[in-house]
């Protein structure tokens, strides 16, 4: 950091001429000029002869003295000369040494500004790295936290909780209510992945597998399907998955929630057969009372019909028999016998005469409502159903209701015959354009089919192979498509079962 | 009184009436038809010795709520009811509130009138015994308040001793007063006299 201060280039020695030689020098020349001043000439000689003579040597002194006279003399000049030149050399070097310290002192002022500026910059780092410190700290004590909760969320919820990584392809986490509802251990996925797969019922697992692999592009996942627990108990599951996105916005997990609903299920299916048996409760409650106005219609005439004729025979029994008196009541009696069967003609207009309700639908839609209410027998009865609906189908004309009762019907009697059938048990419902300007409906299961004794008979009135069958359903689908300006027919399918085909005409078309 | 009985056909069906009116007729009976609740009050069968057959179905007012009315005014007449089709709880408030019989049509011709002949000779007995009793009523009736005062105390069995006593009378008057009502009363005996007193009561508390 400090930089070495430079010699200034020029000395007090280099500028000044007389050095400490020069002055010996220059004292010895003189006390060899003296020298040869004092001893110089004759008096040497006389000396040397040996004549010193008294006057002489006081001379000599006297000489001696001069010369150390201007020896000190000397001396002293050189001494004061030496003293400025010192006294220069010094200011000098005072100067020089101002000089130097002057730079010095810029210098350190300069260093220590920079120490200063430096330090600043440090603090300053110091402090900001103190606040990320803090910052980090507390979000790590917000993590922690959050941590904390999500554990005790996931352990604790009755729901499944899951998170599946889409780059691992595995799941990543699934919370401890795995074990209560599918009653397998979590390690398992540790070493098993699919696991949960394999529980899943078998008429579900297609099915539930295509929805996870679909989930992998979506993000999304919502299914319902069956499992299969250890003790072999069946449990209804809801699964729903949602995306988890990165900063940059892509998915890079699933997480979802698998949740227990089989008591809303069986709730549902509670519900769903109470709703049927309530429906059959009230039609058994119009039939009963449509059978109570016919039995006292018809009982009025047969009642006049009995007591006439008692009366008659018990005129003629008493042998009073005016003949007149008992053409009255003969005449009574076929009045009575033809008003009975007025009564039965009438009750079938009304049956016949429903009011015309007859317009442009989608049969394809008043099948699927169909579906949804044989819902629960299919799964009962364990039945399999493919809809095979043509894209293409016109509307057709017909009354809605009596189409679906009909088409409820055949499916309720196809579900029956498979009762006793090997499973799989299957029931096909085709719709089709026919060039005829019909549509057709088909509905193919795969039951007992039946003989060809029972096919002449199979759509007759009161003719049933079922045991308390009333044998009236197959009777009346027939007449409703007859109704409807549609025909119904059966014929055996080629691998068991039987195929029910109506057809039905398509709206605007053959407009009747 | 002597008026011979009548079978009241109460039916909205005029086939119905006509035909079991004349079986009723072939076996002998005096038959009335009406064609509903409303025009059979209208008269005065109801005091008229008999019995009612009655459709329960009918418009307005049906076989039941009839019932229930004659029962409410105190008319005893026997009731048999035709149905066309009744159920059991029908037949049982019809029973419960006296019907003789619930009949569902078509019947057989003996069987109604079999209960009809019963209901006929039910009707005879009552009248014969509510007779009795508006007899007994008229003849307690007559009675002065110390004959009926003698008489009560005899009917509980008090010697005329003791009565004399009580009534503060003497023992000669409380057997003129006791003859003097049972001649009123046409009693021959103590037993008769009970009799007619117990009629008379019967017919008080109606």
């Amino acid at each position: 950091m400090s930089k070495p201060v430079a010699e200034p280039p020029d000395s007090g020695e280099s500028r000044w001429p007389i050095r400490p030689l020069h002055l010996t020098l220059i004292g010895l020349l003189y006390l060899v000029f003296s020298l040869l001043w004092l001893l110089g000439g004759d008096r040497m000689l006389i000396l040397w002869a040996g004549g010193a003579t008294p006057p002489l040597l006081v001379e000599m002194l006297k000489d001696l003295l001069v010369v150390s006279a201007g020896g000190i003399l000397l001396y002293l000049l050189l001494r004061v000369y030496g003293n400025v030149v010192r006294l220069r050399i010094n200011q000098v070097q005072d100067l020089r040494l101002a000089r130097i310290e002057e730079q010095a002192r810029r210098t350190r002022d300069a260093l220590e500004n920079r120490v200063r500026e430096r330090t600043a910059e440090l603090l300053a780092i110091n402090q900001t790295l103190e606040q990320q410190v803090a910052a980090r700290t507390q979000v790590e004590i917000a993590l922690s936290d959050s941590e904390e909760r999500f554990r005790q969320l996931a352990e604790h919820i009755r729901e499944v909780f899951w998170v599946y990584g889409i780059a691992e392809e595995r799941l990543l986490y699934v919370s401890p209510a795995y074990e209560e509802i599918w009653g397998r251990p979590v390690q398992g996925f540790h070493e098993r992945p699919l696991d949960w797969i394999e529980a899943v019922h078998a008429d579900d697992r297609q099915r539930v597998h295509a929805a996870h692999v679909a989930r992998q592009q979506l993000g999304s996942l919502d299914e319902e399907y069956r499992i299969v627990r250890p003790d072999g108990a069946i449990r209804w599951i809801r699964d729903r998955g949602f995306p988890v996105r990165d900063e940059a916005g892509y998915i890079y997990r699933i997480a979802g929630l698998a949740e227990d609903i089989t008591a809303h299920r069986l709730a549902e299916d509670q519900l769903r057969r109470q709703q049927v048996e309530l429906a059959q409760m009230a039609r058994l409650r119009l039939a009963v009372e449509l059978a109570s106005n016919l039995a006292h219609e018809l009982n009025q005439p047969l009642a006049a019909i009995v007591a006439y004729t008692q009366a008659g025979l018990a005129l003629l029994r008493q042998d009073q028999a005016d003949p007149r008196a008992l053409t009255g009541a003969l005449d009574a009696v076929v009045h009575q016998g033809l008003r009975a069967g007025e009564i039965i003609r009438h009750l079938r207009e009304l049956v016949q005469k429903h009011p015309d309700a007859r317009a442009a639908l989608d049969l394809n839609t008043s099948l699927r409502a169909v579906v949804h209410y044989a819902q629960l027998e299919l799964r009962q009865a364990h039945v399999v159903l493919n809809l095979e609906l043509a894209g293409n189908l016109p509307p057709v004309l017909g009354d809605d209701i009596q189409i679906q009762l009909a088409a409820l019907y055949l499916a309720r009697n196809a579900i029956e015959a498979m009762q006793d059938a090997e499973e799989p048990r299957r029931l096909t419902i085709r719709t089709a354009l026919q060039n005829s300007g019909m549509a057709l409906v088909t509905l193919a299961d795969t039951g007992h089919g039946f003989s060809a004794d029972t096919a002449d008979r199979l759509f007759q009135p009161f003719f049933s192979t079922k045991p308390g069958g009333m044998g009236l359903g197959l009777s009346v689908s027939r007449s409703i498509i007859e109704s409807q300006g549609g025909e119904l027919w059966a014929t055996p399918n080629p691998d068991g079962g039987v195929s029910f085909h109506f057809i039905l005409p398509i709206y605007g078309r053959r407009h009747e | 009184m002597n008026e011979s009985p009548t079978v009241f056909l109460v039916d909205d069906d005029p086939a119905v009436r006509d035909a079991v009116g004349l079986l009723l007729r072939a076996g002998g009976l005096t038959v009335e038809g009406f064609a509903n609740a409303a025009e059979f009050l209208a008269t005065d069968a109801v005091r008229r010795p008999g019995c009612l057959v009655l459709d329960v179905r009918m418009p307005e007012m049906s076989g039941l709520d009839l019932q229930k009315k004659l029962r409410n005014d105190g008319c005893p007449m026997p009731i048999i009811f035709m149905t066309g089709h009744g159920d059991v709880p029908m037949a049982i408030r019809a029973m419960k509130a006296g019907a003789l019989d619930f009949i569902e049509k078509p019947f057989s011709g003996e069987r109604l009138l079999t209960r009809v002949y019963e209901a006929l000779a039910i009707d005879a007995r009552d009248r014969c015994r509510q007779a009795q009793r508006e007899a007994a009523a008229t003849r307690l009736s007559r009675l002065s308040p110390r004959e009926r005062e003698v008489l009560d105390r005899v009917a509980d069995g008090q010697y005329n001793k003791t009565i004399a006593a009580e009534l503060d009378i003497s023992i000669s008057t409380v057997e003129i007063h006791r003859r003097r009502a049972m001649e009123k009363l046409e009693a021959t005996s103590i037993a008769d006299l009970i009799r007619t007193l117990a009629l008379a009561n019967d017919q008080a508390a109606r």
